[in-house]
């Protein structure tokens, strides 16, 4: 067996079931946390705020905006352009059906188009991250798992641009051991936060939502 | 500022720009381990590759011997006449003779020098620093600050910063890599790192024009030439001691914000026309691009190496102005008094206060 043979093969599996099941694990027991019971009489739908809650913050505050808008832009075209990247490049695609959704498929975008959307990740990415560490507030309350967890994902998509050419297995083979690893890490960090998001955003919006507020 | 002071400082902000060379490092590190052990087995052609001579019904390269004279022909293309070829390799793209002249001034020059004009000033810095050792803050630091960029501009600085660090470093692979990596690494190590930081500097160049737009827009007001800059050149910034005066931007500073603007379009200009070399029907930009990029990458690292010197090791306290956006105020008063004045209202002659150092 190769070794890209190896980090394609088992050590993925073992790294992808990792990410599921620890990921399930942390999303029960986040559910499972409960609320503490509310015996005051509502004057609102709480599953309304839930769900207002989780769509009204993909939409900063125009207060906010003055200072928010490098972060959000950032946010955006780096969440966007990786969610592209990963869904719709060719050889994701490929990967993905031949080896997950045993031969299920959908169209992939022309490599200039998932060209655009990788230029919108990696500039999102470092600008996310440059923010990070030249901004005092950030600089004080980011600690190790935020660096890691940034510097990981850009080592995937370094190695994976890297690979870009297909010339060279070797390239394949440690964009995918990076993967496998992000995979492994992914669960037990704030990277976690691309499937926690809605309850976090959802217990606020049920909350105010409750009380009969606009969250 | 010490060397160990720096790294110090470095640490204890959770640095990124550390993080940034690391990761760098053990990308390239992870490519160069594999490299060798896969290159002769695990090396294949990409899938739209085409080689003509497998099948033998296939058009191949015309009989360059030919049936007639052509000498009129190669004649008139000597003398500057440009002709469209009809080689298999070059289809619809003009030819001339230029191409021998620009690849003898791209080896004899480009190649065989560039390397050492960095190895160069580098040695140059690190024997200044030597030398001269770093250039304190005469009166200590006073413990109080003064604002001097925002968050923006810090992300703009080290936004470009990254990506030109990243362009600098796989453009180095991409140029000097047979020459330089191949006598150390091997022939397919070299190719399999090549391959991959050229997708990179491909990818991360319009990353590059982005900042540099970026960096214009928020650093344009202040690098204006202005009357008080002629004393900063005939004292040579102070190279060779005495005061210079400055507003909010030295001359130094200037010098390098609008190299990196003029030279920097250029390489941005340049690197488009190498990416879509078939929007150009005459080789000679092509070629032209070729030459103008190196050169401009050659400069804007030798620059950047003595910005990056001056700007951590080289300098006390200038470093604080991009991580936190404060400078002290006695540094401020040392090396940019018009602009403390302007901005405190208090005249920079006046005694400096001393604080304690952090």
């Amino acid at each position: 067996m190769s070794f890209l043979e190896f980090v394609e093969g088992p050590l993925f599996y073992f790294s992808g079931t990792v990410f599921v099941l620890a990921g399930l694990w942390r999303i029960i027991g986040l559910i499972r946390l409960g609320r503490r019971k509310d015996i005051s009489e509502p004057k609102g739908s709480a599953a309304a705020g839930f769900i207002r809650g989780n769509f009204r913050h993909f939409f900063p505050r125009r207060v906010f905006t003055k200072w928010m808008w490098m972060h959000i832009l950032g946010g955006y075209a780096f969440h966007i352009g990786l969610l592209v990247v990963l869904l719709f490049a060719a050889p994701h695609v490929a990967f993905l059906s031949d080896r997950i959704l045993a031969g299920f498929s959908w169209p992939a975008l022309p490599r200039w188009g998932f060209i655009i959307a990788a230029e919108f990740a990696f500039a999102g990415l470092i600008v996310l991250w440059v923010r990070r560490f030249s901004n005092p507030v950030m600089r004080l309350i980011s600690d190790w798992d935020d660096h890691i967890g940034s510097w990981l994902t850009f080592i995937v998509m370094l190695t994976g641009m890297f690979a870009l050419q297909e010339s060279h297995d070797i390239l394949r083979a440690i964009h995918m051991l990076m993967v496998d690893i992000w995979l492994l890490y992914f669960p037990f960090s704030r990277l976690m936060h691309a499937f926690t998001f809605f309850l976090s955003r959802g217990h606020t919006g049920a909350t105010y939502g409750r009380k009969g507020m606009i969250p | 500022m010490t060397p160990q002071t720096v790294f110090r400082r470095l640490q204890e902000t959770g640095q990124a720009g550390l993080g940034f060379a690391l990761i760098l490092l053990c990308a390239l590190w992870l490519t160069l381990a594999g490299s060798a052990a896969y290159a002769n087995s695990h090396v294949r052609a990409p899938d739209n590759a085409v080689n003509s001579f497998d099948d033998p019904d296939a058009d191949g390269p015309p009989n360059t011997q030919g049936s007639e004279s052509r000498s009129a022909f190669w004649s008139a293309l000597k003398q500057g006449d440009i002709a469209t070829t009809s080689s298999s390799t070059a289809d619809g793209k003009a030819m001339q003779t230029l191409g021998e002249q620009w690849r003898l001034f791209r080896t004899q020059y480009i190649l065989k020098y560039s390397g050492w004009v960095l190895v160069g000033v580098v040695g140059l810095l690190m024997l200044y620093y030597l030398v001269r050792g770093p250039m304190k803050i005469k009166a200590g630091r006073s413990g109080k600050t003064i604002h001097r960029f925002s968050t923006v501009h810090r992300v703009a600085h080290w936004f470009i910063a990254s990506v030109f660090l990243f362009l600098g470093l796989s453009g180095f692979i991409i140029m000097l890599g047979r020459p330089v990596l191949t006598p150390i690494i091997g022939r397919e190590a070299n190719a399999i790192l090549t391959s991959a930081a050229l997708q990179g500097h491909n990818l991360f160049g319009p990353l590059f024009i982005f900042g540099l737009i970026w960096m214009f827009v928020k650093f344009v007001r202040g690098n204006f030439f202005q009357m008080v800059d002629f004393k900063w050149i005939f004292k040579l910034g102070g190279l060779l001691g005495g005061h210079v005066s400055s507003k909010k931007f030295n001359f130094g500073e200037k010098a390098w914000f609008w190299l990196l603007m003029i030279v920097g379009s250029v390489m941005s200009i340049t690197g488009l026309i190498m990416l879509f070399p078939w929007l150009f029907e005459d080789l000679r930009f092509l070629q032209a691009s070729v030459i103008l990029h190196g050169l401009g990458a050659v400069t804007l690292l030798a620059v950047a190496f003595g910005h990056i010197y001056i700007g951590s090791v080289g300098m006390e306290g200038s470093l604080d102005s991009m991580l936190k956006g404060e400078v002290d105020e006695n540094w401020a008063r040392e090396h940019h008094d018009l602009w403390y004045e302007e901005v405190t209202g208090k005249p920079a002659s006046e005694p400096a206060t001393k604080g304690e150092t952090p």
